[in-house]
């Protein structure tokens, strides 16, 4: 134990000594494990963001099929669904969506009543009449009109409607209202040119969630041309899709961290004509191979420690103090609205354990055979001169 | 599936392991070929100096493989949602058979490795090192057991298809399940505490035997029953130590006390059953190797190191796994 | 002053030793060759030699830094020559003290860390050996200098401080290459007056010098000489160097 700490006060005053090589390493270092922490972080946050949005979702959404694509569904699907025992209400919803090629932006248009329990709003209030809207706060940002102006839409046969708006959505909110316009269903009816009868799609609340997916087994039973979707299996698909990106982007950010591994390697075989110097005198003095390569190791694990530390640090700054600058536009999707919303600031102990196997291991793999050559020098080609 | 960051990390660490294996492994046929301990050329002190760098390899793979190891239990758990019906690891593992064969694997290896560092260490403080050819051929073999831990988590991981429905430890570890496990879980509990502890008590008194006395006979039968306490703790731990940990009659599952809502219990347990086993077993192992006076020597110094590592170990892990059977307010016997 | 100081068989024994660098290369070099030796306890014995004479190869082989191509070489009847470099490392670090002809010191480093640093991987308590250092530094009138950096010392401190880390593990045998080399007369004398009161605690020295004062210095019971690697006559080599 003493032992132990002895070779480590010597490893630390080895680092100082050389400290311009060294901090120059662990600067480049950091950075690397902070772009790599920069996507685990992100990627998470996003991913228990959108799980804790889903939260609130319907338990069960049901579409209609037909050829495998997306049709209609009967309003009297809803009916049916409800006799079944544990269901509580089902309420057809009216939605789509809408691309704004001026603006290029895709919005979400939906039908106020099936929905309004589950929106908080900013300020002002839902529509009361059939030319009133409420928009989400993307929306408002990409195409200007704040509360009291005039939202302009074109529907499928270029007619123009124009809708006033009455209420923004709160912008912290989460990914689903960002992007979402407000109507009355009439109204939406209307513009979709959506015959009454049918319906987007049902949402159906079951009472136990346990039954969730007996139920949803029931409804396709019953109703052979519906799909009914869990939340269980969007959450599934959330955080597959979370942990793709995430995975997908570590293995692009690989190269960063294989070109510091040369980095690495090539700066441990360049040991200084006066580290050799120095290795050669303590093993003429006594010093076993063993001891030196201890003392070269641990120096190896202070350098990957404190750069992890310090590229964590600067990871967390990076995306929850900045908003993640960098990484963003990586991320987004088809849509130029993408959410400013702040990040939930969730750090996962198995995020950081990833982390570290990711940049840690490699690393001291690499160090450890330039190590071992400066550790076997010769005491004898001390004592020659 | 393979894009999972855990997953790219696992894969990245076994194939670490296996690179510097397969670096230790080219010196290992040099120094098996050129070993000549009484030369004093200048290929025999590069011989010598290059086992250092074996013994390293060695002891970063260990490491490496622990973390490994724990790594992919933390991975299963985490994966697990994925799977409709998997409620914690053991879910994970369900959803590709081959999961299971990849702990054993796994835990195999760390034991391999943990033999190989011991014997390494025997010999390398002796002044002959007589157990150089013995040790390098037994690196080579540990080659393609890691390989085949690497080529086994591809398999697990690749075939992995989520929304596949799986059945978790409540249907595995039940008793109306079928298979060894369940077989495990199912023995009754009046019969299973009594056995547990009475391989423990054994394993006990012939550690301390042990201690007193130097007989190779009481380390042979230390070694078949250190492996037999294993095993029987593991059943023990599905069988009846995990309900007083987890406080429930029906939670039976090994990989859950592992995580932190249940405070990471599960580390030192399984740290001290590795304990208790490896360190016992390793005097039994050693013993037929001591073929010379200088292994001999440093065999005897060693040993009761061991020992009483092992010792520690056997307590850690009981207190631990039968802190809540005795404390706890779960009463078992009679439910 | 000769053999009978002894109580018992030689300290170091060296048995038809040879050594040869580059063996089968081009550039081979046999530094030794075939030689016998016993050195007893308590001796000051001074090697002498021109340069290239395999003085300093014979300093390494008897100071465990090297091992001999052929030949045997023990260390109180142990035979150290077949040893494993980590034991050598052992009893080089337990059994003896160095001092170089360029003193080899870590220039960057302290004189107290200097005096610590090698003996790191003993099993002495931190504690103690800094209380060995800090006693020698005032033996060697250092402590003053404790925390300056070697490369600010002059010559003379350097040496001071060299011949203070050699004594750090208290070694039973010291080893000194050219110890005079650098040194101007008086500094010269004063470090044999060192090396005299260490050879009163009873400790044996090895001198390796082509330096008259050292090599017809009272204090030298025996005068080993090389030339070519081989044993010769004493007189004969100090014929050839006059």
């Amino acid at each position: 134990m003493i032992f132990n700490f002895k070779l480590l006060e010597y490893s630390l005053s080895s680092l100082w000594r050389r400290k311009e090589k060294n901090i120059a390493l662990i600067i480049v270092y950091a950075l690397v494990i902070a772009t790599l922490g920069s996507v685990l972080l992100l990627t998470h946050a996003l991913k228990i963001e959108a799980v804790t949005t889903l939260t609130a979702a319907p338990e069960i959404v049901v579409q209609r099929t037909q050829g495998g694509r997306h049709e209609l569904i009967p309003v009297t699907y809803a009916e049916t669904i409800e006799g079944f025992p544990g269901v509580g209400k089902v309420i057809p919803r009216v939605w789509g969506y809408y691309y704004d090629s001026l603006v290029k932006a895709n919005l979400t248009l939906i039908g106020i009543e099936g929905y309004q329990e589950q929106l908080e709003l900013l300020e002002g209030h839902f529509p009361q009449s059939p030319d009133e809207c409420v928009i989400g706060s993307g929306v408002a940002a990409a195409f200007g009109p704040q509360i009291g102006d005039l939202l302009v839409l074109e529907d499928s046969s270029k007619r123009r409607s124009e809708f006033r708006v009455t209420g923004v959505f709160h912008a912290a909110s989460n990914l689903l209202t960002n992007d979402l316009v407000v109507l009355q269903e009439a109204a939406l009816r209307e513009f979709f040119a959506m015959p009454d009868g049918l319906a987007t799609d049902l949402t159906v609340q079951v009472y136990n969630s346990r039954e969730i997916s007996t139920i949803a087994k029931k409804i396709a039973y019953f109703l052979p041309d519906s799909r009914p979707i869990t939340r269980e299996e969007l959450l599934h698909t959330y955080d597959s899709l979370f942990n793709w990106r995430s995975g997908m982007m570590l293995a692009v950010f690989a190269s960063a961290l294989m070109a510091f591994l040369i980095l690495a390697w090539d700066r441990a075989t360049g040991i200084s004509a006066e580290e050799k110097r120095e290795i050669g005198i303590l093993k003429a003095l006594g010093w076993e191979t063993s001891h030196v390569l201890g003392a070269k190791l641990r120096e190896a694990l202070l350098i990957s420690l404190t750069a992890f530390i310090a590229g964590l640090l600067l990871a967390w700054l990076h995306v929850f103090v900045l908003g993640a600058p960098l990484l963003v536009p990586l991320l987004k999707g088809w849509s130029v609205l993408f959410p400013t919303f702040d990040l939930p600031r969730v750090v996962d102990l198995y995020q950081l354990t990833v982390l570290a196997c990711v940049t840690i291991l490699p690393y001291l793999a690499c160090t450890l055979i330039p190590a071992w050559k400066a550790a076997s020098s010769d005491p004898d080609d001390v004592m020659r001169g | 599936m393979i894009l999972h960051p855990g997953i790219l990390a696992l894969l990245l660490g076994s194939t670490l392991i296996l690179l510097m294996l397969l670096v230790a492994g080219g010196v290992a046929l040099r120094i098996l070929r050129y070993w000549n301990a009484d030369s004093g050329s200048a290929t025999q002190l590069q011989l010598e100096r290059q086992t250092w760098l074996v013994s390293t390899l060695l002891k970063y793979a260990f490491g490496f493989q622990i973390i490994t190891l724990f790594l992919f239990l933390f991975t299963l758990e985490e994966i697990h949602p994925l799977f409709v019906g998997a409620m914690c690891a053991t879910g994970s593992l369900n959803a590709n058979l081959v999961g299971w064969l990849v702990l054993l694997v796994k835990i195999g290896l760390v034991f391999a490795a943990a033999f190989w560092l011991a014997i390494n260490y025997l010999d390398q403080r002796t002044e002959d090192t007589p157990l150089v050819r013995f040790k390098y051929v037994t690196l080579l073999l540990l080659i393609p057991l890691v390989a085949l831990d690497l080529w086994l988590q591809w398999e697990y991981f690749s075939g992995l298809r989520p929304q596949m429905i799986t059945s978790c430890c409540g249907s595995l570890f039940s008793a109306e399940g079928e298979g060894v496990i369940s077989t495990l879980a199912g023995l009754p509990v009046e019969q299973a505490i009594p056995l547990f502890f009475a391989v423990v008590l054994l394993y006990a008194i012939l550690l301390l035997a042990s201690l007193r006395w130097r007989a190779m006979l009481l380390r042979n039968l230390l070694f078949v029953v250190s492996v037999l306490l294993f095993f029987v703790s593991l059943a023990a731990l599905v069988s009846f130590l995990s309900l007083y940990i987890y406080q429930m009659p029906s939670h039976q599952c090994p990989f859950d006390m592992l995580q932190g809502h249940y405070y990471y219990i599960g580390y030192p347990i399984y740290l001290g059953l590795f304990m208790a086993t490896l360190f016992a077993m390793l005097p039994g192992l050693c013993r037929p190797l001591a073929t010379t006076p200088s292994l001999e020597r440093e065999l005897k110094r060693s040993e009761p190191t061991w020992l009483r590592l092992a010792l520690f170990g056997l307590i850690l892990f009981l207190v631990t796994s039968c802190w809540q059977m005795v404390f706890g307010p779960l009463i078992l016997l009679g439910y | 002053m000769n053999a009978d100081i002894h109580n018992g068989g030689p300290l170091i024994r060296i048995d038809e030793v040879s050594k040869i660098y580059h063996h089968d290369k081009p550039d081979e070099v046999r530094a030794l060759q075939n030689i016998s030796l016993e050195l007893f306890p308590g001796e000051v014995v001074a090697l002498t030699g021109p340069s290239g004479s395999g003085k300093s190869t014979l300093l390494s082989l008897i100071g465990c830094m090297a091992r001999p191509t052929s030949g045997t070489i023990y260390l109180q009847e142990r035979r150290i020559s077949r040893l494993p470099e980590a034991f050598l490392a052992r009893i080089r670090r337990e059994s003896f003290g160095f001092v170089f002809q360029q003193y080899h010191l870590l220039r960057d480093v302290s004189v107290l860390d200097n005096l610590m640093f090698p003996l790191y991987p003993a099993a002495l308590p931190f504690m103690v050996m800094r209380e060995r250092a800090l006693a020698l530094l005032e033996k060697f009138t250092l402590s003053n200098k404790q925390k300056t950096k070697v490369r600010q010392l002059s010559g003379g401190e350097q040496q001071r401080v060299a011949l203070a880390r050699a004594l750090m593990a208290d070694p039973p045998i010291i080893i000194a290459d050219e110890p005079t080399a650098h040194l101007d007369a008086e500094l010269s004398s004063e470090l044999l007056g060192i090396l005299t009161e260490l050879h009163a605690e009873g400790r044996t020295i090895i001198i390796a010098s082509h330096d008259p004062v050292v090599y017809r210095s009272p204090l030298i019971s025996r005068r080993i000489a090389l030339r070519h690697g081989k044993l010769v006559d004493e007189n004969q080599a100090a014929g050839a160097e006059q």
